[in-house]
Formats: structure tokens, sequence, C-alpha cells
């Protein structure tokens, strides 16, 4: 039986997933879609950051490892099926002749085979992330702890894959990419075609991680985030549970790093990099940590209008300086983002109504999504 | 033998730029449980100051000390009463908060100071290197290695000699009580972190004469900072001396023996293992909760 | 036959300080054993080293005959152990609903409690709990909005709702008025027989309503153990409590 509570998420959730459906119906510009289809990516992993740190209180500083474990899968796979500019011996991929690469490596080999890359897109992170989870959760590491530890795993990796540059394309990443074709579909970067692609794995990741919430896990993993010892006592498996979310918030990561290989239609080394990390924790913060569509919407809304600011000139130099003071109020006045100020506003304007209506609080998001979609 | 001796001057040196580097790190978390994101940020205006006031004002690198000291720590208490007080009952937040602040005073110094490079000259009275034990090292290495020493033993002093140091500690070991014995804890909080700020403002005036000076250069330093506050066990301050020396002697043999890449990664991989299974620190001994 | 819970010569140190030192202690099924000691006894102590809060740095816990020593804590819990602590702590975002559910743990797995809805429980059994407490109108408030007195009596409901074999009672009746002290001794009363509970409490009116035998610890040891009428005379914790505050008072 659904909560009404529920009811009004799933309600919220889906008018938000519609309106991204409908959105190339008013967007004619391919180039204008591209980056929307951009933004929609980053909101998934924005909103995969919301699942562990939320509802399960782990702060991954390092959520941007999963994404670029995930786009360089994919990236090494289109790499393979395009023609290399300077063909070497056996077709190598032109950085590794220009690196004297002899021969492919073996790590790379499987990734001619599409399932499988995108197989290893998605549980290659949630692996690494398992070992980690495990290694951190099993040790009891809590709170800033886990913070720093994410943050240096992720700076470690993407020191090895900027040092690795024979394997891995070092500084400049992986480019020159093939197009994606799948059951015969190909998906032209510019096109509404991978628009609705992302938008797809956009709602099921959306609505996978709800399920999660209203599992009994989820409720768990909430209880985690409260007192995490008390749990305990109840003969729960902590580490496991919070290894549990930690994965599938890798995997949802993962899957977001290879869709947005196949709309930047590059992998950089940047794609796993601290300034990324770090803004998709602000992403999640400014859209509202404890809300999942709020999450989602507070990365279009930010990455939308740094994306608009940062095209006019005056803008330009002034955006981080916005952009941090943004950050800076949001965490002062509003801990649980822009989706408590939805809530708070309706139940001023609802009067005193127990449970918000929801259409209400539906308009107010909805209102939301056309200031970001209107820069 | 003598190319021991180097080697051990080298870490040493490196060890004291750490610990100048994380002494206002160290106490700020210590004792008030702030992870300041924004301790880079004032490291980097500490060199700002030094080289502004040398190149605008001509004063040398000396006298500036005392003006970036007071500068920095006032803009410390500013932030401290503006936006950190605010936050002591949620810590994760307190990272997000001084990290949106570092943001905008990098970004600040960008707009204002141009994101080139910029070099502190060295004061000529330290330009020449001295000769200890047949090694020849620069003079201002020495001075750092001294001029640690002696911020540490101010420090100490500070806390441990003081009344104010004294009301510091009780503060830190419960505020509430220390408040009921008329403690005014709020002040106590503000002037520690404003002491931490300027700490960290000598430090950015000391190293920038080894240093070009940017307006990213402070984020290396924040990691380096915390990464001696976790080894040397938060609220212990001659933790922070022994893992600033030990960081410092470590780093000098890596850099000898690989590449700088992989010699960053091993000590990350090295800090995530400590954490893992000494969160407490390497020099604190485990006490009763 | 071996009792249900045995304590032998048990001890855990904090940096050389001995908190318990050579505690040995038998609770038979279904029994109901008061704690008592002045402070610094090492009553709490001796709670936290049952549920695993604190490892022991020596002797043997027994608990259905299980050596609970090389157990973590939450396998503790799991095998049927379940515990109040001093201070209330319950999950406080969440609803006094959903802290019963979460307490209601018959199943401890991730994947059987990620393949569960939420609200799916035994929906009946908890209302009935927080009836039974007097939280029935509270049922969708945040825990974080109940008083002082209502934080205790959840905590309460949380242990039933766990329904553990064994169940630590660390000051139950801290801060509560003379009535709900009486509730909660009836609550005691009546969960007697089918669980087996350690009470430690200051509170000696409570002790004598509940209590059959009392076991007095002093300085992380046994000092004496024996039904209420005899422990109060015992010459041994007379002298122990009036060298601190006296019996009744402590």
């Amino acid at each position: 039986m659904m909560s009404k509570r529920t009811m009004r998420q799933v309600f919220v959730y889906g008018a938000v997933c519609l309106a991204i459906f409908l959105l190339p119906m008013l967007i004619n510009d391919d180039f204008l879609l591209n980056r929307f289809a951009r933004y929609l990516v980053l909101a998934m992993v924005s909103m995969a950051l919301a699942l562990s740190w939320g509802y399960a209180g782990i702060l991954n500083l390092g959520q941007a490892m999963s994404f670029g474990l995930g786009s360089y899968c994919m990236a090494m796979a289109l790499k393979l099926r395009t023609i290399p500019v300077h063909t070497g011996s056996e077709g190598l991929p032109d950085f590794m002749v220009w690196n004297n690469v002899e021969a492919l490596p073996w790590f790379w080999k499987p990734f001619y085979s599409m399932p499988f890359a995108i197989a290893a897109g998605i549980i290659g992170p949630m692996i690494v992330s398992a070992i980690l989870a495990w290694f951190m959760f099993r040790g009891r590491v809590t709170g800033v702890y886990v913070a720093i530890i994410t943050l240096a795993t992720l700076v470690v990796v993407n020191l090895v894959i900027i040092d690795q540059q024979w394997a891995t394309g070092g500084f400049n990443g992986i480019t020159d990419l093939a197009q994606l074709e799948l059951f015969g579909i190909t998906f032209d970067a510019y096109s509404a075609t991978t628009y609705y692609l992302i938008a797809i794995c956009l709602t099921v990741c959306l609505f996978l991680a709800l399920a999660v919430t209203k599992s009994k896990a989820g409720l768990i993993l909430q209880a985690i985030r409260d007192q995490e010892d008390r749990v305990r006592f109840f003969g729960y498996d902590v580490a496991l549970f919070k290894t549990m979310v930690f994965c599938i918030s890798a995997g949802i990561a993962g899957l977001a790093g290879m869709l947005y290989t196949i709309v930047m239609e590059f992998a950089s080394p940047t794609f796993l990099g601290v300034q990324l990390s770090l803004s998709i924790v602000i992403w999640c913060a400014v859209g509202g940590r404890q809300s999942l569509v709020g999450a989602l919407l507070g990365a279009i809304l930010v990455a939308g209008m740094q994306g608009a600011l940062s095209e006019s000139e005056v803008f330009l130099d002034t955006w981080t300086l916005v952009m941090g003071a943004l950050f800076v109020l949001v965490v002062l006045f509003l801990p649980n983002g822009i989706a408590s100020l939805g809530e708070k506003l309706t139940e001023k304007f609802g009067g005193r109504r127990a449970t918000p209506e929801p259409a209400k609080r539906g308009n107010s998001i909805a209102r939301s999504t056309k200031l970001a979609e209107g820069k | 033998m003598e190319f021991l001796f180097e080697q051990f001057i080298t870490g040493l040196s490196i060890g004291s730029i750490l610990l100048i580097v994380a002494l206002g790190l160290s106490i700020i978390y210590g004792s008030m449980g702030v992870i300041n994101m924004a301790h880079g940020e004032f490291i980097m205006l500490g060199a700002y100051g030094a080289w502004a006031l040398k190149a605008y004002a001509g004063i040398s690198l000396f006298p500036s000390l005392i003006i970036i000291f007071i500068a920095t720590a006032l803009l410390g208490a500013l932030i401290e009463r503006g936006v950190i007080r605010y936050l002591y009952r949620r810590p994760i937040d307190t990272i997000l908060a001084t990290w949106g602040i570092g943001v905008m005073l990098q970004q600040l110094v960008r707009l204002t100071a141009g994101g080139e490079l910029r070099y502190v000259e060295m004061p000529p009275s330290l330009a020449a290197t001295v000769d200890i034990f047949g090694v020849d090292v620069s003079a201002y290495r020495v001075f750092i290695i001294i001029a640690g020493a002696a911020l540490f033993a101010a420090t100490w002093m500070l806390v441990n000699k003081t009344t104010v140091g004294m009301q510091l500690r009780a503060v830190v070991q419960d505020r509430s009580i220390a408040t009921a014995f008329g403690i005014n804890a709020s002040t106590i909080y503000t002037g520690t972190f404003a002491y931490g700020a300027g700490l960290a403002g000598l430090a950015g005036a000391l190293v920038a004469p080894l240093k070009s000076v940017s307006p990213e250069m402070g984020t290396g330093y924040v990691v380096d900072a915390f990464f001696v506050v976790v080894l040397g066990g938060v609220q212990s301050l001659f933790g922070t001396v022994a893992s600033s020396v030990l960081l410092g002697q470590l780093s000098g043999v890596l850099a000898y023996w690989q590449n700088d890449t992989v010699a960053k990664a091993l000590v990350l991989v090295g800090i995530v293992i400590l954490i893992r299974f000494r969160p407490q620190g390497l020099f604190v001994t485990r006490v009763r909760t | 036959m071996t009792a249900h819970l045995e304590l032998s010569d048990v001890s855990a140190s904090f940096n050389g300080f001995k908190a318990v030192n050579g505690l040995s202690l038998k609770v038979e099924k279904g029994e109901l054993r008061c704690l008592i000691g002045p402070n610094g006894a090492g009553k709490t102590t001796a709670l936290d080293l049952i549920c695993g809060k604190t490892v022991p740095s020596g002797g043997s816990i027994r608990f259905k005959g299980i050596e609970l020593g090389r157990h973590d804590d939450y396998q503790i819990a799991r095998s049927g152990v379940g515990r109040k602590f001093q201070v209330p702590s319950v999950f406080r975002q969440l609803t006094v609903r959903e802290n019963l559910e979460v307490a209601y743990c018959k199943r401890n797995g991730v994947l059987a409690n990620l393949l569960r809805w939420a609200h799916s429980a035994d929906s009946d059994g908890l209302d009935k709990l927080a009836e039974f407490v007097g939280l029935s109108d509270q049922l969708n408030v945040p825990a974080a909005h109940l008083s002082h007195g209502q934080t205790q009596w959840l905590e309460i409901a949380l242990l039933l709702a766990q329904d553990a074999e064994l169940i630590l009672l660390d000051e139950p009746t801290a801060g509560m008025t003379v009535q709900e002290t009486q509730k909660t001794a009836d609550i005691c009363n009546r969960l007697k027989g089918k669980h087996t509970i350690i009470v430690v409490e200051h509170d000696m009116g409570f002790v004598k309503a509940i209590g059959d035998i009392i076991s007095v610890m002093h300085q992380g040891k046994l000092l004496a153990e024996g039904p209420v009428a005899e422990i109060e005379n015992n010459p041994k914790v007379k002298q122990v409590y009036l060298g601190s505050v006296g019996i009744s008072g402590a």
C-alpha cells in the first residue's frame, strides 16, 4: 500500500520526467538539445549522490570516480570502432601509436564487444566501489573520514589515468570516437535520439532509486544516517547496507559516465577530476540532498546557469564568485536545498493543511524547471 | 653519510614548511572540529599579501609578516562570525561552506590581482647559503626551520600556559559546562579561528619566496596540511610536529626515488590506509569514550 | 545445565584503567536481574561488554552457550541481545512508526530488506505497541519532536518490537515521573519469564518493585548477590554505599 507521501512523490517525479520527455518538442536547435542532454546526464550523477549522501549519510566526495570509469569504458569501446587517423599495426588507437605501443593492451581487447563495454561501464564502478566501501565501512570509518578517503581515492585513480598515457591517452583523454550504434539505431550526440536515450536512462534510474528509498532497506539506511550504532544493536549489518547503497549509487554514476561520453564525444581525465566531483556535491546540496528529484533539478539548475552565464563575457569571471556565494548561502539557510524551499512554500501558501497538496508542490517544482530551461 | 645528511636536511625543510602550513589547520580542527577548506586560500592570501606589500608599498618581507598576520586573522574572525558559527552543529556542512568561501576568495584574488604567477623576493640577508657540517643549505630554508619551531612553541605556550588557552581547552572539552562557568565560548571560538587563519596567512608569506604565487596555490597546501593533521592526530600539537617531520622526510625520500605522480599517489594511498586503521592518528593513544 | 547468560572473569580496560575487573555473573533464562552499584562500579561497561559495544580484554561471555567475545555487535544483536542505552537513542529524523519498523527486524539481510516495501511490516502489531506505550497519536511525528519522557517510551517500544531474548536496560527510569516509573516497572514484570532481562538502575524503589535477585558491583567486580532483603542488610554493601552516598540515594 502506498502512503500519501509516496503517492505525492511518485506524482512529482513523474511530472518532472514527463517535462524532460516533452522538452525536445520545444527546441529545434540541435546544439541546445545536446547541451540539455548533457545537463540531464549530470543530473543523474547528482541524483545518485543524493541516494548515498542524503539517505545514508555517506558523503562521497569521489562520486566522479564512478562517473569517469563509466565514461572511459564507453570511450574505449567507441575508440575501437573508429578508423584511426594514424593506422598502426592491428589498427591501434592513434594515441597508442604516438606512444609507441606495439600491440593493443589486453584490457582493451574485450571492449571490441559493445555489450561487454556497457556491462563494464556499470559493473566496473560498482566493483571498485564495493571494494572501497567494504574497506571503509568494515572499519567503521564514518563522517568526515569517508569524505577524505573517497576524495583521496579519486585523486589516486585520476593520477594513475593521467600517468599511464600509453593506455589511457593521458591528459588528452580518448578523443575522435565513433558514434554509438545499438539495435541498428545510431546515437548522434546532436540528435533527439540521444536525448531520449538519456531521458529514458534517467527516468529508470530515478524510479529505481526511489524504490530503494521506499524499501525497508531504505528506511534502515535513513536510520543509519541518524544513529549508526543504534541500528547495529538491532542486528543489522550496517557495513553491508552502506556498501549496498554505495554500489547502487556507483552503478548509476557509471551509467551516467557512459552517456556523458556519448554526448561529449570524448572522455577526459577531467571527468574524474576533483573539480567535477565537488561540483556534484554542490548540485546535490543546492537541490536538496535529501530529495532525489531535488538533487536532479539542482544539477540542471546550477549547471544550466553556469552554462548560460559563462557564455557572456561579463559573467565569465564573476560566475565562480556567484557560485561560491550561492553555495555558502544554501548551506547556511537551506540545509536541505531548494527541495525544502518548495516544501516550505507549499506549507505557507497551502494554509495549515497537514499534508501539502500534491498539485501545488508539482507546480512549484515545474516552475523551477522552467527557470532552468529558460536560461 | 654526507648524502644522507643532505637528504635529512631536505626532508626537514619540507617538514618545517608542512608544519607551518598545518599548524593553523590543526588548531582550528583540533579545538573547534571545523575542517577549514578555505585554509589553503588563507595561505594564498598571505602569499599575495607579501607580494602586494612589496610591490605597492615597498615593505620587505619581515615587517610585512606582522601586517599579514593581523589582516588574515581579522578576515578569519569575520568569516567565523558571519558563517562558521552557525554551523557548529553540522560539522560536514562546515566543509561545504568553507569550501565555498575558498572558491570565492580564490576568484576574488584572480579578479583583482590577476591569474598570472607572481614572485616574492627573498630578504637579501637570507639569500646566501650556509654551511652545516659540510652541506650547503640555503639560509632561507634554515630560517624556515627556525620559524616553524618558533611558531609551534608560541602556539603551544598559548594553548597550554595562558588563561585564554586554558579556557579554550575547557570549551573543547565541554562547551556548555565551560559556558556555565562563565567562559565566553563564542569569543574563544572566534579568537581561535582568527588565530588559525592568521597562522595560515603567515605560512603563505613565509613560503612565498620559495614558490611561485598564484590564486590556485592554496589547494595543494590544504591537502598536505590536512594529511599532516590526520596523521598526527586531531587535538595533538606534538602529533602535528611529529607527522610534519615524518611526512617531510617521506616525501623527500619518495621524490628522490620515484617520479612525482607516483610519489603523490603513494602518499595518498598511505593516508587512506592510515585513516582506515588508525583514525585517531599515529601519535595519539586510545581514550575511553 | 548452563545459564542463559554467563560471564566469567571478564575484564575491560581503557588505557590501563580497569572499568571491569574479573566480573563473573550468571543469569538464568526468564530471570530479571538488577545490577546496582555506586557510580563508576562498571555497570554500564558490563552491559557494553555483553552487547559487544566494548570488546573484553579478558574472560569469557557466553550467551546460550555461545561465546560472544569474538562476535561483532550486530551479530550479537542477531543472536538475541537487545539493549536500551542510558541516553535515549532513537532515530530522530524518522517518525515513531518508522522507528518501530526499523526495530522490527525478523530478517536482517540486505537483499530481503531491499525487496520489501517499508510499510509492509506487521502493521497491527506495531500499532498495538505504540498504543501500549501511549504513542498512538504520535505515530507519524518525527521522533525529534517527542518530549524526553516520550522518547524513553519510544525506546522501550523499540525493544519490544525487536523482541530480543535477552534485554539489557540501562537506567530505564531516568528522568521519569513516579507514575511513569510505575508503568515501566509493570512492563518489566510482564516481560519477566518470557525474556531474560538485566536492569542497571539507581532507583531502589524501582529495583524493589521488579527485582528478584540483585547483583551489586563495586570497582569492576561483583560484590554481593542475593534477594532484595538480604542485599539491603549486607554489611559489605552498606559500607560501599555509605562510603559514597547511601544505597537509597545513589
